[in-house]
């Protein structure tokens, strides 16, 4: 089963080309060619990929600079909207 | 007041995407209106249009696809075109006085229409994040300057048939009054969906189908004419200020000198021999020349039966005599009604028409309605005249009547 890494790198990698190994946990979205409006598609992505919804309203509130960001928010999303299902471990 | 010159052209058309081969094709009386067929989730939908062949994945990578309707990967493509053949390159300082006019009537037809299949066939709860982004009339624009890095003028026009005729009159303007050099200006077009045909046909203006030859539907100024064929496509036209591009040595396909731009308050969609014959007047007026001075009039031409006959009566009040004599086409009879690009698509090949001396015909007529007697150039293209000036001409739902006036290079 994939962690929820690897499911942000298939993701990053469709739909923005970037390599796979380049997306780390540590690497910021600019680092990776992912500009605002690139981030809200990774969002969307994310809610489809993982079952869940992000609060609505503005993203820019969110924090999100860095791959652990999306990392965290998908653990905390995941664990209020999907109680039965626990996380996936260490995430890095 | 600046001279304006043309320096550049690019094409997206139903008749090849190089501007030569375009016109090669309408001079030997080509038509690229075939049958269509679109599939939808609730079966086949079949028409005729002017479609264009286009391969988004030759020209961009997949990602960036996605946040492209069609009409924006047409305008992009089509400005590359132009840009390559204006061999322009901006240094910095030029950036501030370079900017974009485009003119489209439906916009992002294809990403509206599957926004809303998505939302009310599919999932109510999900439509792409860039939607808006991507549907805003002003798309195609935008990607254009932000392309080339324009900082002048970025502007989108919709006045339905007349959009990109206004489009390169404003961008001209832009120009001949001081506020830019160089502007890339036209229109772009991609309304070929399952909805826009469902609600042109309810208009019930679009040309029946031959069943004998599906590409000679479209029939303008022909007895047994019988509507419109829509199209998609885009073109361009570099415009430049004139000392500039001649001191930069670069080729001129001819000079803008004449624009208008005027309404027609009186019908929705009616339109009036008055109204279309003032678009004329000022044209000539704003280009200081007299009627008999224009040697071809790329028509509106749609082969609707009250647009040929209200044009053709429209001429003959601006042009008196002389309308007798002036050779008048319609190409729309081989590349169909593209809206938002037709007028741009027109003013290209009117400017081929003069760069070439050859007048593209009108298409499939060969049965000539009584009330449209001027010369059409039927079915048969002409080369070797002399070609002054040439006349543009754009009538359009909504009121907006635009014509643009174009002189030679070499006169």
């Amino acid at each position: 089963m994939m962690t929820i890494l690897q499911k942000i790198q298939k993701i990053f990698a469709k739909e923005f080309s970037v390599p796979e190994e380049s997306v780390k946990p540590e690497a910021s979205l600019e680092s990776l060619g992912i500009d605002s409006l690139g981030s809200i598609e990774v969002l969307f992505e994310v809610e489809d990929e993982f079952h869940i919804r992000f609060p609505q309203g503005r993203v820019e509130g969110m924090k999100i600079n860095t791959v652990q960001d999306i990392l965290d928010i998908i653990d905390r999303l995941v664990a209020e909207q999907q109680p039965g299902q626990p996380g996936e471990g260490p995430k890095s | 007041m600046s001279r304006v010159v043309v320096t550049g052209l690019g094409v997206i058309s139903p008749l090849g995407n190089v501007p030569d081969d375009l016109f090669a094709r309408l001079m030997a009386a080509e038509s690229g209106i075939r049958p269509i067929v679109l599939d939808r989730p609730r079966g086949r939908y079949s028409n005729i249009a002017a479609s264009v062949t286009f391969d988004p994945a030759q020209h961009f990578p997949p990602q960036k696809i996605n946040h492209l309707d069609r009409v924006s990967q047409f305008a992009l493509v089509a400005a590359a075109a132009t840009w390559t053949s204006a061999a322009i390159e901006l240094r910095d300082q030029d950036k501030h006085r370079a900017g974009v006019c485009l003119g489209t009537g439906m916009g992002a037809a294809n990403a509206l229409e599957e926004g809303y299949v998505q939302l009310l066939d599919r999932d109510p709860d999900r439509i792409k994040p860039l939607t808006v982004l991507t549907v805003m009339n002003n798309a195609p624009a935008a990607h254009i300057a932000m392309q080339y890095g324009l900082k002048g003028p970025n502007l989108t026009f919709s006045c339905a048939c007349s959009s990109s005729t206004v489009a390169i009159g404003e961008a001209y303007r832009q120009i001949k009054h001081g506020y830019a050099d160089i502007m890339i200006a036209g229109g772009a077009e991609a309304l070929l969906t399952f909805g826009l045909f469902k609600a042109w046909d309810a208009l019930r203006v679009l040309a029946i189908a031959d069943q004998k030859n599906p590409s000679a539907s479209c029939r303008p100024f022909s007895k047994n004419r019988s509507g419109l064929v829509l199209g998609e496509g885009a073109a361009m036209v570099m415009l430049e200020e004139r000392d500039r591009a001649i001191q930069r040595g670069a080729r001129i396909y001819g000079e803008v000198v004449g624009y208008s731009s005027s309404n027609d308050p009186s019908h929705l969609t009616k339109p009036s021999i008055e109204a279309q014959a003032a678009a004329m007047a000022l044209a000539l007026a704003d280009a200081g020349i007299a009627a008999d001075e224009i040697d071809y009039v790329n028509a509106h031409g749609t082969g609707t039966m009250l647009n040929d006959v209200t044009e053709t009566r429209a001429i003959k009040q601006v042009f008196g005599d002389a309308a007798y004599k002036i050779p008048i086409s319609s190409t729309k009879s081989m590349h169909g009604h593209l809206l938002g690009a037709a007028a741009a698509m027109e003013f290209v090949i009117a400017l081929l028409a003069m760069d070439k001396k050859a007048i593209p015909p009108t298409a499939h007529l060969d049965a000539p309605d009584p009330e449209c007697d001027l010369d059409y150039v039927p079915n048969h293209g002409r080369h070797g005249p002399n070609i002054r000036n040439v006349m543009s001409n754009s009538f359009a739902f909504g009121g907006t009547n635009a014509v643009l006036i174009a002189r030679s290079a070499t006169s």
